[in-house]
C-alpha cells in the first residue's frame, strides 16, 4: 500500500532524512518512534505531498507522490503534528468545510460529519469556536478532520502529543479500532506510547532507520546479555563469594537491601548462558532461602538506547 | 471550479469573523468618503473626479492590510499544511482567496456609492465618467490585491507582508508620476518613459477614469493581475522544495 524507496531530504546542509526506505502493507499499523528532530514529520511531509523529496521515491497505491499528488492526497487522511484548525470557525462549520474540500456533497457529506462527531466525541462543542477548546478537543476535532472522507490511509503526526492520560487512552484506543480497516502510520517520540498502540514499529534516528519490526523482533536484536534478579536471604560476602566462582557471569552488581540479612543481586550473562539452574542449586548447597530468581525482560527503553548506539558505531 | 467556491466561502467568512473587517471598511469609507466631501463642498462641482484621483494613492495602504493575513495567517496557524495536503490544484486555493478578498474589497467599495446617489439627487453628473472611475477603481484594486497576495505568500510575518506590499504598490504608482519618470529618464535615457506608460499603473487608471474605455488599459490591470495570480501559484509549489 505505501511503499517508499531510497527517500532522502535535504535542507541546504541539513539531512533531514536519509535513504529510508520500508513498506506498509494495507490494514497495517505503523509507529515511527525517534527522538525530536529525527526526520520522522519529514518522512510523513513527503507522503502527503506537502513536501518533496531531495531524491527517492515514495508510491501511495503504487501512485508516486511527486507525479500525481492529487491523487495521493484523495486517499489519505492527514493529522499534522500541529492540528490543522481555523480557529475563528465554529467546529461544525470547520468539519463542513474540510469534508466538502475533500469532494463530499449534501447527504455524503452530513453523513460523514455525524459519523466524525460520533467517532471523536464531538458533539459537545460544535457551535463552539475552535479557539475557545481545550487541547485535547483541539486534537479530536483535527482527527475528525483526517478521517471525514473515510480514507484509506492515515498519517498521524504525534497525535497525542499535549494530552493527558484519560486523553491519550481514548484515541490510542480509536487508533487500534481504525487499524482493523484503515492502513495507519503514527509518530512519537515517547518509548512507552510506541509499543502500547502498535506491533510494528520502526525506529527513526537522525534521519535513519535504526531499526524496523515488531516489538519482538527489535528486543530481540538490542538483547546483548541476559539479566538475572537474584534475591536470597544470606549475608552479600557470602553470596558474592560464590557468585565469583560462577563460570560466565559477565558482570553482577549488588543492588540493596534494607535488611542486613537479605541481599539482592543483579547478574549479567552472555546469551547463551543460563545460570539460573546454577544459583537454584547454590542456594540448595547453602541453605539460602531464594526470595527472588527470575531473568528480567530487556526493558523497551534498553532496547531503543542499545539500537540507537548500534547504528552510530556503524 | 467548485473547490474555488469552497475556499472563497471559507475565506470570505473568516473576513467577516473578526471586528477588524467592520472597522476597516468603516475607516475607508470615513477617508475617502469624507475626504471627497470635504473638497466637494469647497469645489462646488457635481463630479466624482478628485474622489478617483486619489484612490491610486490610499489603496495603497488599504489593499496590503486586506491581503497581508491571506496566506501569513494560514503559515501561523499551520493549517497550509491542511491546504496543501488537500485534493485541489494550487491555482484553485489562489484564485479561491482572491475572489474572497476582491469581493471584500468590491463591498467596501460600494459603500462609496451613496456618492453617486447624493450627486444624482443634486442635479445631473456626468453618469458615464462615474461609471467609468468606478471600473477603473475595480480593476485598480484587482491588481494592487493580486500583488499584495502574492507578497503574502512569501513573507512568514504578517507585518513584514503589508511593507513590502505597500513598497510594491507604491512602485507601481510613483513610476506614473511625472517628476519621477523625468528624473529616471535623466540616469538611462527612455526608462523613465517606458515605466511611466507601461508599466506604472496612473496613466492606465486615468486612461480609463477620464471616459475612454480603452482596451490597453483594461488589458494592462487584468493581465498584470493574472501575472501576479500565476506567480502566487508558483510560489506556492516552489514551497514544497
Amino acid at each position: 500500500m505505501i511503499r517508499v524507496e531510497n527517500l532522502t531530504k535535504r535542507y541546504g546542509s541539513i539531512l533531514a532524512v536519509n535513504n529510508v526506505s520500508f513498506k506498509v502493507k494495507e490494514k497495517e499499523l505503523l509507529g515511527f518512534l525517534g527522538p525530536n528532530g529525527a526526520g520522522k514529520t519529514t518522512v510523513m511531509r513527503i507522503l502527503t505531498t506537502f513536501i518533496a523529496p531531495t531524491s527517492g521515491k515514495a508510491f501511495i497505491n503504487d501512485i508516486d507522490v511527486n507525479e500525481n499528488p492529487i491523487e495521493v492526497r484523495k486517499l489519505i487522511g492527514y493529522l499534522p503534528e500541529t492540528a490543522p484548525l481555523y480557529l475563528d470557525m465554529r467546529v461544525y462549520n470547520y468539519l463542513k468545510f474540510c469534508g466538502e474540500a475533500r469532494g463530499l456533497h449534501k447527504t455524503q457529506l452530513s453523513e460523514r460529519i455525524d459519523w466524525v462527531i460520533e467517532a471523536c466525541a464531538l458533539k459537545g462543542v460544535l457551535k463552539q469556536e475552535v479557539a475557545e477548546l481545550s487541547r485535547g478537543y483541539k486534537q479530536r476535532v483535527g482527527l475528525a478532520q483526517a478521517l471525514i472522507h473515510d480514507p484509506k490511509i492515515l498519517i498521524l503526526d504525534e497525535p497525542t502529543s499535549g494530552l493527558d492520560p484519560l486523553q491519550i487512552i481514548v484515541i490510542r484506543n480509536l487508533i487500534k479500532k481504525l487499524s482493523k480497516e484503515k492502513t495507519i502510520i503514527f509518530s512519537t517520540h515517547i518509548l512507552q506510547e510506541a509499543s502500547a498502540t502498535s506491533e510494528r514499529i520502526l525506529i527513526i534516528n537522525e534521519g535513519k532507520i535504526i531499526a524496523d519490526g515488531s516489538i519482538n523482533e527489535l528486543e530481540e536484536k538490542a538483547k546483548e546479555s541476559h539479566l538475572i534478579i537474584f534475591e536470597v536471604k544470606a549475608k552479600r560476602e557470602e553470596v558474592e563469594s560464590e557468585l565469583d566462582r560462577v563460570a560466565g557471569i559477565s558482570e553482577y552488581s549488588y543492588v540493596g537491601k534494607d535488611d542486613e540479612t537479605v541481599s539482592k543481586f543483579e547478574i549479567r550473562t552472555p546469551l547463551d548462558r543460563d545460570i539460573r539452574l546454577e544459583l537454584d542449586q547454590i542456594s540448595k548447597k547453602n541453605n539460602w532461602i531464594v526470595i527472588e530468581l527470575h531473568r528480567a525482560e530487556i526493558s523497551f527503553e534498553e532496547t531503543f538506547l542499545t539500537l540507537t548506539k548500534q547504528s552510530q558505531k556503524m | 471550479m467548485r473547490n474555488v467556491w469552497i475556499i472563497l466561502k471559507k475565506e470570505f467568512a473568516s473576513y467577516f469573523n473578526s471586528t477588524i473587517a467592520y472597522i476597516f471598511i468603516v475607516v475607508f469609507l470615513l477617508i475617502n468618503c469624507g475626504l471627497f466631501m470635504n473638497f466637494f463642498f469647497v469645489s462646488e462641482q457635481i463630479e466624482m473626479r478628485s474622489f478617483f484621483g486619489s484612490l491610486p494613492l490610499f489603496l495603497i495602504f488599504f489593499m496590503p492590510a486586506i491581503t497581508m493575513r491571506l496566506w501569513a495567517e494560514e503559515k501561523k496557524l499551520g493549517t497550509i499544511e491542511l491546504l496543501m495536503t488537500l485534493p485541489m490544484k494550487n491555482w484553485q486555493i489562489v484564485l479561491g482567496k482572491f475572489l474572497a478578498s476582491y469581493l471584500f474589497y468590491l463591498i467596501a467599495l460600494s459603500g462609496t456609492l451613496t456618492i453617486p446617489i447624493m450627486l444624482l439627487m443634486l442635479n445631473k453628473p456626468d453618469i458615464g465618467a462615474i461609471i467609468c472611475g468606478y471600473i477603473g477603481s475595480a480593476l485598480l484594486g484587482a491588481f494592487y490585491l493580486s500583488i499584495g497576495m502574492l507578497i503574502s505568500g512569501l513573507c512568514k510575518d504578517q507585518i513584514v507582508a503589508f511593507i513590502l506590499s505597500v513598497l510594491f504598490c507604491f512602485f507601481f504608482f510613483i513610476v506614473g508620476i511625472d517628476v519621477v519618470s523625468m528624473t529616471i529618464d535623466g540616469w538611462i535615457s527612455g526608462l523613465g518613459n517606458f515605466l511611466q506608460n507601461y508599466i506604472g499603473l496612473i496613466k492606465h487608471f486615468e486612461g480609463i477614469e477620464r471616459g475612454v474605455l480603452d482596451i490597453r488599459n483594461i488589458i494592462y490591470f487584468i493581465s498584470m493581475s493574472i501575472l501576479f495570480l500565476v506567480l502566487n501559484t508558483y510560489s506556492l509549489e516552489g514551497r514544497k522544495y
